[in-house]
C-alpha cells in the first residue's frame, strides 16, 4: 500500500522548496555580502524559467506614443500622457496593477516594451520607485 | 509522615510536569514524523510548546449559547483526569506513584473521564457542530471500550492464574510480571492478538485519524472542539499530549515492561538511568507504530464503520485472544 | 422537470435539526451556504444558496473592447483559466468570423489538457483532504508540480497562461522546447499507474467513497450534469467527443466512464475518482499526438494588434463557443455590434451550474462525514458560476453588480442598526 513510500519518503529530502535561510537575518544586505564571500550558504533559489512573463520593461525613446498599448491593456496600467515639451505622447505603467499579461508587449509596432524576468516585485507601498516604469 | 507525604508532593509535582514535557515532546517528534513521511519539512520540535505558550495568551471565548459553568469546567475536568492517570502508571520504569491506591480498573476508568469530559464540554458548547461531535464521540466510546476492557481484563486474569493470592490488578504487579514468560505456545499467539487489539484501540482513544471522528477538521470544522479556544484549547491539547504518553506508558506497562539495566548488571543510578531511556524509546515506539503511521497512511473512516470495526473484528480478536490465553491453562 | 423525474422524496422530512455548511467551512475550497436537514447523522434535507463569489465579470466585460475582456474572462477562474478563453475565443471568431490556422488550434490543445491534468490532480489532493488523507494531498500536489513547472516554461506563468488571442495563439512551443513537454510526459506516464494504485486500491479511500453520493444515469441525464461528473454516472457526454473543435476533430477520441476501468458505473464519488485519474491517463495521450502532430504554419491569423481591433470593431453577430473545461462544458455566447469596440451582450455558463443541482441527489441518504467529499465530488468551481439575477417586485429583472450590491448592503445596515 501506501506504506512503503511512506517509509521512503521518511529518509529523504524533504519536496519543499525551502526559503534561502532558516530564520530572518537581521540584516538582508549582510547576508548577502557573506555568501557573495563564500562566508555564508543559502538553500539555493529555484531557477527562474526562461521567458516568464515578469516586470515589462519599457524603452522611452522608442515609444512613439500611438497608445496601442493602453487600449489593449486589460487592467488600466498604461497611463498614457504628453511630458513637457515634448512632442510625442508617452506612457507610464503602474505595475501594481499589471497582470503580466504582455498584450502591451504584442501590441507596441516599435517594440518599445519587452517582458522581462523580473518578479520579486512585493512593496507596502503602491507607488514605490520600482512600481512604476516610464 | 509527614516527610513521607513532602516527598510524595514533590514527586507528584516532577511526574506532573515530566508528564506534561514528555506529551509536548512526543507530539512535537509526532508532527514532525508525519511531515517527513509526507515529504514536508514539517514544523520544529518545539511547536507544541509554542503553541501551548500561545494558546495561553489568546482571548478564551464564551459562547452566548454555551452552558458557561460546564463549559469552562470540562478542559480542567479532562486535564485533571488525565494527570490523576500519570499517578497510576508505571513511568520510566519506576513504580506509579499512587501504585497502592489504585489499580487496573481505576485507570480504565479514569482513561473514560478526559473523553467524556470533552463530550459533555461539546454538549455544552451550544454549537451544532460541536453536538454532533460530541455525539461521534459518545459513539466511538462505546466501540472501543469493548476491546480495551477485554484485553485488560484478560492480562490480569491469566496473572492471577499464573500468580495465586497477589494484587493481579495493580500495575506494579502487572509491571514485574510479564505474561510472555508465564505462558505456553497458545497463550503467547493469545497475547499477540490482544497487543493487536489494543494497538487499534490506540488511535482511537487518543481520537487520531483514522479515528479522529469527532474533531474531523473537514467535516465538522473541529467537531467538538470547535468553539474552545485560549486557555480551555490550551488544557484540552495538553490533556491530549499527556493522555498519549499515558496510552504509550500503559501499552508498555503491559506488553514491555522490560528493563535493561538488568541485562547488563548495571544497578543505582546509572540503571535507572539506562532503564528510564529505555521505556522512552519504548514509548517512542508504541506511538510511531499505534499514531504518527497510521495517522498518515490512512483516510479517515466514518462513525458508523469505526463503531462495526471495533464491535466485530477487534473485539473478535481480542475475545479470540482471551480464548486462547483461557486455552493455553487447560493444555 | 419536478422531483417526481429525478426520483427524489424530499417531501417525507423526519429532519431533528438543521446545520448550515458555508459560507465559510474547512470543507469547501470556495464559498458555497449549503442548509443541511439532518436526522441524526443522516442527510434528509438540502438546499443550496450560491452567489458568494459573484464580481459582476461579465457587466465588466460589456465596458471594455474585446482584447481586454479576454484577459478578464482568462481570470474567471484560476483553476481553469484555459477554458474560459478558448471558448470565449471561439465565440467571438464564430461572430466575426476569423479563422484560427492549425498550428495555433493544435498549441491550444496541448494548453488546454496540460490545463486539464493539473486541474484534475489538484481536485485528487483536495478529495483526499476532504476524507482526512493529508498525505495523498501532499503526495499527488507534488507529483502536479511538473505540470505546472512546464506550463510555466511554455507559457510564462503557472495560471493564466496567456495563450489564446482571437485568431490564434500567442507564443509558439519552439523545437527547443518540445523536449521539456516530452519529459514531462514521461515523468507522468511512468507515476500514473502509482497514482490510480494510490486512490483507487487504497482500503480506507474505498470505504469512504464507494456508495457514497451516488448519482443515477437517468439522474444525470435529466439534471443535465456536465463533465467528469456525469460520466461518473455512465453518461458518455463529452464537447470533444460530441462536437469536436481544435485538434480533437484529428483524433479519435472517446469519453470515459468507469467502463474504462473495468466496473459499473454507478455514479458515486470512487465513480467520479476512477474518471478524472483515467482522464489525467487521457490527457497525456492527446498531449502526445499533439507534439508528435504538430503542424508547420503561422501562429495567428490576424498578427497586428491595430488589425486585430479594426475586424473586431467591424463585426456584428451572434458567436458561441464551448469546451470541454475540466469540469465539463463552458458556454460562452457573444453578440457584437459593428462599430461598437465593446460586446452587446455576454453571457458565460460555467460547468458548475450545470453541476450544481446534481449535488440535491447525491446528498440525499448521506451521512454528515460524507458532505465533504460529495461537495468535492461535482469538482466544484463556484468563482466560474456566480452570476446574480435580481427580480424586484415589479418583475423587472435586472444583473447587480459590486457598486450596487455594496450601496445596496450599505443601506441594509443603517436600516438595521437603525
Amino acid at each position: 500500500m501506501i506504506f512503503g513510500t511512506l517509509m521512503k519518503q521518511l529518509f529523504s529530502k524533504p519536496a519543499t522548496n525551502p526559503f534561502p535561510v532558516r530564520h530572518m537575518p537581521r540584516s538582508v544586505t549582510a547576508i548577502l555580502k557573506k555568501v557573495a564571500a563564500g562566508q555564508a550558504a543559502i538553500h539555493p533559489p529555484v531557477p527562474t524559467p526562461k521567458d516568464l512573463r515578469g516586470k515589462i520593461a519599457y524603452d522611452r525613446d522608442k515609444c512613439i506614443g500611438c497608445g496601442l498599448c493602453a487600449r489593449v491593456c486589460p487592467a488600466n496600467v498604461i497611463e498614457l500622457y504628453k511630458p513637457e515639451g515634448e512632442e510625442k505622447n508617452k506612457i507610464r505603467m503602474y505595475v501594481a496593477r499589471c497582470t503580466f499579461c504582455a498584450q502591451c508587449v504584442d501590441a507596441c509596432p516599435v517594440g518599445a516594451l519587452w517582458t522581462t524576468e523580473e518578479f520579486l516585485l512585493a512593496a507596502t507601498d503602491r507607488f514605490a520607485e520600482n512600481l512604476i516604469v516610464e | 509522615m509527614s516527610v513521607s507525604i513532602v516527598q510524595a508532593v514533590w514527586q507528584g509535582l516532577v511526574i506532573l510536569f515530566g508528564g506534561a514535557l514528555l506529551g509536548m515532546i512526543y507530539k512535537g517528534f509526532d508532527r514532525k514524523l508525519a511531515a517527513q513521511m509526507q515529504g514536508r519539512i514539517g514544523p520544529p520540535l518545539r511547536q507544541p510548546f509554542f503553541d501551548v505558550i500561545k494558546l495561553m495568551v489568546k482571548e478564551n471565548v464564551v459562547p452566548d449559547h454555551a452552558v458557561g459553568w460546564l463549559y469552562n469546567l470540562m478542559p480542567l475536568l479532562s486535564l485533571a483526569a488525565v494527570a490523576t492517570l500519570l499517578f497510576y502508571v508505571p513511568l520510566g520504569g519506576f513504580r506509579p506513584l499512587l501504585g497502592g491506591y489504585g489499580d487496573l480498573i481505576l485507570i480504565l476508568y479514569l482513561l473514560a473521564v478526559p473523553s467524556l469530559a470533552m463530550v459533555v464540554g461539546g454538549f455544552a458548547a451550544g454549537s451544532p457542530f460541536a453536538t454532533i461531535g460530541a455525539q461521534r464521540e459518545m459513539v466511538m466510546m462505546m466501540a472501543y471500550e469493548f476491546p480495551l476492557a477485554i484485553t485488560f481484563l484478560s492480562i490480569a486474569w491469566r496473572l492471577s492464574v499464573a500468580l495465586p493470592g497477589q494484587a493481579v490488578f495493580s500495575l506494579t504487579t502487572i509491571a514485574a510480571n510479564p505474561l510472555w514468560g508465564l505462558v505456553g505456545p497458545f497463550g503467547f499467539i493469545g497475547l499477540l492478538l490482544l497487543f493487536l487489539s489494543l494497538l487499534v484501540v490506540t488511535p482511537a482513544e487518543l481520537a487520531k485519524i483514522p479515528f479522529d471522528i469527532p474533531e474531523a477538521e473537514t467535516e465538522i470544522a473541529g467537531g467538538l472542539l470547535a468553539e474552545y479556544s485560549g486557555r480551555n484549547l490550551a488544557m484540552f491539547y495538553l490533556g491530549d499530549a499527556i493522555k498519549m504518553v499515558v496510552m504509550a506508558s500503559l501499552m508498555v506497562a503491559l506488553f514491555f515492561p522490560y528493563g535493561l539495566a538488568n541485562l547488563f548488571g548495571v544497578a543505582g543510578f546509572w540503571g535507572g538511568l539506562i532503564d528510564v531511556a529505555f521505556y522512552l524509546v519504548k514509548v517512542f515506539l508504541v506511538i510511531f507504530v499505534a499514531v504518527i503511521t497510521v495517522r498518515v497512511g490512512f483516510a479517515r473512516l466514518k462513525i458508523g464503520q469505526v463503531a462495526r470495526l471495533f464491535w466485530l473484528p477487534v473485539t473478535g480478536v481480542s475475545l479470540l485472544g482471551t480464548l486462547l490465553l483461557a486455552l493455553d491453562r487447560i493444555v | 422537470m419536478n422531483n417526481q423525474s429525478i426520483n427524489l422524496e424530499i417531501g417525507n422530512n423526519t429532519a431533528c435539526y438543521s446545520v448550515p455548511v458555508g459560507p465559510v467551512h474547512p470543507a469547501l475550497k470556495e464559498p458555497i451556504r449549503f442548509q443541511f436537514d439532518l436526522d441524526g447523522e443522516r442527510i434528509v434535507g438540502v438546499d443550496i444558496k450560491p452567489g458568494f463569489a459573484h464580481r459582476g465579470i461579465e457587466y465588466m466585460g460589456m465596458r471594455r473592447n474585446l482584447i481586454q475582456t479576454l484577459y478578464l474572462s482568462e481570470r474567471i477562474c484560476g483553476i481553469c483559466s484555459i477554458s474560459h478563453p478558448l471558448a470565449f475565443t471561439q465565440a467571438v471568431e464564430n461572430a466575426a468570423g476569423i479563422e484560427v490556422p492549425p498550428r495555433a488550434q493544435y498549441i491550444r490543445t496541448i494548453i488546454g489538457e496540460l490545463e486539464r491534468i493539473h486541474s484534475h490532480l489538484l481536485w485528487a489532493g483536495v478529495g483526499a483532504h476532504e476524507l482526512g488523507f493529508d498525505t495523498l494531498l501532499h503526495l499527488v500536489w507534488n507529483v502536479r508540480e511538473k505540470s505546472m513547472d512546464l506550463l510555466e516554461q511554455l507559457t510564462g506563468n503557472r495560471v493564466d497562461y496567456a495563450i489564446p488571442i482571437f485568431g490564434g495563439v500567442r507564443r509558439d512551443i519552439p523545437a527547443e522546447k518540445a523536449p521539456l513537454a516530452y519529459e514531462a510526459i514521461g515523468y507522468y506516464k511512468d507515476l500514473l499507474q502509482r497514482l490510480i494504485d494510490a486512490f483507487l486500491r487504497d482500503k480506507s479511500v474505498e470505504l469512504r467513497t464507494r456508495n457514497v453520493g451516488v448519482m443515477t444515469y437517468d439522474q444525470a441525464v435529466a439534471l443535465c450534469a456536465a463533465g467528469p461528473t456525469t460520466r461518473a454516472s455512465g453518461v458518455k457526454k463529452d464537447v470533444r467527443v460530441d462536437m469536436p473543435y481544435l485538434a480533437y476533430a484529428d483524433m479519435d477520441l472517446h469519453a470515459i466512464t468507469p467502463e474504462d476501468y473495468g466496473t459499473e458505473p454507478i455514479g458515486d464519488v470512487f465513480d467520479n475518482i476512477i474518471v478524472r485519474l483515467l482522464e489525467v491517463a487521457q490527457s497525456i495521450e492527446i498531449i502526445e499526438f499533439c507534439l508528435e502532430h504538430l503542424p508547420e504554419g503561422e501562429l495567428t491569423s490576424i498578427p497586428k494588434v491595430p488589425a486585430l481591433l479594426a475586424a473586431l470593431k467591424k463585426a456584428s453577430g451572434e458567436g458561441i463557443g464551448r469546451h470541454e473545461a475540466p469540469r465539463g462544458e463552458v458556454f460562452h455566447y457573444v453578440r457584437l455590434e459593428e462599430g461598437v469596440e465593446e460586446m452587446a451582450v455576454w453571457k458565460v455558463k460555467a460547468p458548475t451550474y450545470s453541476n450544481l443541482m446534481a449535488w440535491v441527489p447525491k446528498f440525499l441518504g448521506d451521512e454528515v462525514a460524507d458532505i465533504p467529499i460529495v461537495a468535492a465530488s461535482i469538482d466544484p468551481c463556484m468563482c466560474c458560476m456566480d452570476r446574480v439575477h435580481l427580480i424586484d417586485g415589479t418583475g423587472t429583472a435586472s444583473v447587480k453588480a459590486k457598486e450596487e450590491l455594496v450601496r445596496l448592503s450599505r443601506e441594509k445596515t443603517r436600516r438595521i442598526c437603525g
